[in-house]
């Protein structure tokens, strides 16, 4: 066990397991969205309330749950890096956050898509909603860290001590906003139980995992892409590219 | 003989003393800022009243924002910074004692101005005093994660600094319009507590953090 984490930190090893496995795991993961949304769109019964346009659950709560995950993996990579000093850590932050912007933006988007007919309006000022705006904010600002520095090692140094504090504020911001607004309907699926009928909530937990299987493959591939620019020079990387003449 | 620590203290308050712009610059800002909300949302009272908690509470949190930089870019600009580094003094008093600083001469005349300019802006005397209240224990979380960015950007002050600090700040701003909000009802003491709790937390991470980010450049 210690030896395959010990391998799978190494860049050349994960870079060949990537390179096996993206084209599987892609698919895969395509495959699992498409019978999700396809599910719910198609065959899903219609809500008593919402009517048709509840459907759209299929996009928004699986994109805002990837997005929130992607920034907690983030904030345990950033721990990883501060106390080990494995780069692979840092790979992995600089890699994400661009993917965790783009799910924060889609789950705000689908939100107001959904919002308007519902709710009456694209956007309301509400706890749920600020949050995730918030987090849209913090995602961006980790970003614009990445070309703050001439060097590597000052840039992997600071997002991770960015995305720690951030994430230990995460919480507390929540909270704070929470007791400022609210209007959004509570999590209707908890560990304990789901308010949401199963003939809804399996495809919607299959888009959820689609998502999450999607994320995972775009994420190794641009980890690879984030190895290959720091690796450039390294005999192992030269060797890679000889192999493919 | 006095300690390193005390010397620094003294040397900083000379600093700002000496340089009316470390001082003034947020002063100036401040007071422009205020200025403008009336001119853009018209001078009614009630409506101003309404506001004046949250102009006061903004304005005061971007005018921080120019002062960021004052931190540690000097030190680390004229290789004090290195000198410090290779003491083995303690760093984290250090880092407290030089925010501290910064604060007094940046945030604390803008708490006394604000109680100014609560009665420009029709705010009742009590929650002005309750706003006092909340800039006195708000305003050191903007200073440390000031210095934060300021200490992370150190070889270029860029906007990059401030988009980090404004989202984490949140808490205190929210916090401290809330109690404003209610300075009629016990619950503000529930918010002031709440904000002192976040106030005492942050200590601890925050320098420490600062010191990280102030040793990715000696690396």
């Amino acid at each position: 066990m210690r030896q395959f984490f010990n391998q799978l930190i190494s860049f050349p090893y994960f870079f060949k397991i990537a390179q096996i496995s993206f084209p599987y795991l892609f698919l895969l993961s395509i495959s699992v969205i498409l019978l999700g949304v396809l599910w719910g769109v198609f065959f899903s019964p219609v809500d008593v309330t919402q009517g048709e346009v509840y459907r759209i659950i299929y996009l928004h709560v699986p994109a805002a749950s990837v997005a929130q995950s992607i920034y907690y993996t983030m904030v345990i990579a950033s721990v990883t890096y501060l106390i080990w000093r494995i780069k692979m850590a840092s790979v992995f932050m600089i890699s994400m956050a661009p993917l965790g912007a783009i799910f924060t933006f889609l789950a705000l988007f689908t939100g107001a898509v959904w919002g308007q007919p519902t709710w009456g309006t694209w956007w309301v000022w509400d706890a749920r909603l600020t949050s995730t705006l918030i987090l849209l904010i913090l995602y961006l600002a980790i970003i614009s860290l990445f070309s703050s520095f001439d060097r590597r090692a000052s840039i992997d140094q600071a997002v991770s001590i960015v995305v720690l504090i951030g994430g230990i504020n995460l919480p507390i911001i929540k909270l704070s906003v929470e007791w400022w607004n609210t209007l959004h309907q509570s999590a209707s699926i908890t560990l304990s139980g789901s308010s949401i009928d199963n003939e809804m909530l399996i495809p919607l937990l299959i888009s959820i995992l689609g998502f999450y299987l999607y994320v995972t493959a775009i994420g190794m591939r641009r980890m690879q892409v984030e190895i290959l620019k720091r690796e450039i020079s390294h005999n192992w990387v030269k060797r890679i590219f000889q192999e493919k003449k | 003989m006095k300690s390193f620590y005390f010397k620094t203290f003294q040397r900083d308050s000379k600093v700002y003393l000496s340089r009316s712009s470390s001082f003034l610059g947020p002063i100036v800002f401040f007071l422009i800022t205020i200025t403008l909300y009336p001119l853009a949302f018209g001078s009614d009272e009630e409506k101003l009243a309404e506001l004046s908690a949250g102009i006061i509470w903004i304005s005061i949190l971007l005018a921080n924002l120019l002062s960021h930089q004052f931190i540690f870019n000097e030190d680390y600009k004229d290789g004090s910074l290195d000198l410090v580094l290779a003491s083995g003094k303690s760093l984290f008093l250090w880092a407290s004692i030089k925010i501290f600083v910064n604060w007094c001469f940046s945030s604390l005349p803008l708490i006394f101005l604000s109680l100014l300019t609560s009665f420009m802006l029709y705010l009742p005397f009590d929650a002005a005093l309750i706003l006092a209240l909340t800039l006195f224990l708000g305003t050191p979380i903007l200073s440390m994660f000031g210095a934060l960015a300021g200490a992370l950007t150190l070889e270029r002050g860029n906007i990059v600094g401030s988009s980090i600090v404004i989202p984490m700040c949140l808490p205190a701003l929210i916090l401290g319009i809330l109690a404003i909000q209610s300075y009629k009802n016990e619950e503000v003491l529930f918010y002031i507590f709440l904000l002192a709790a976040f106030l005492f937390f942050s200590i601890p991470i925050l320098i420490a953090s600062c010191l990280g980010a102030i040793r990715l450049h000696f690396e």
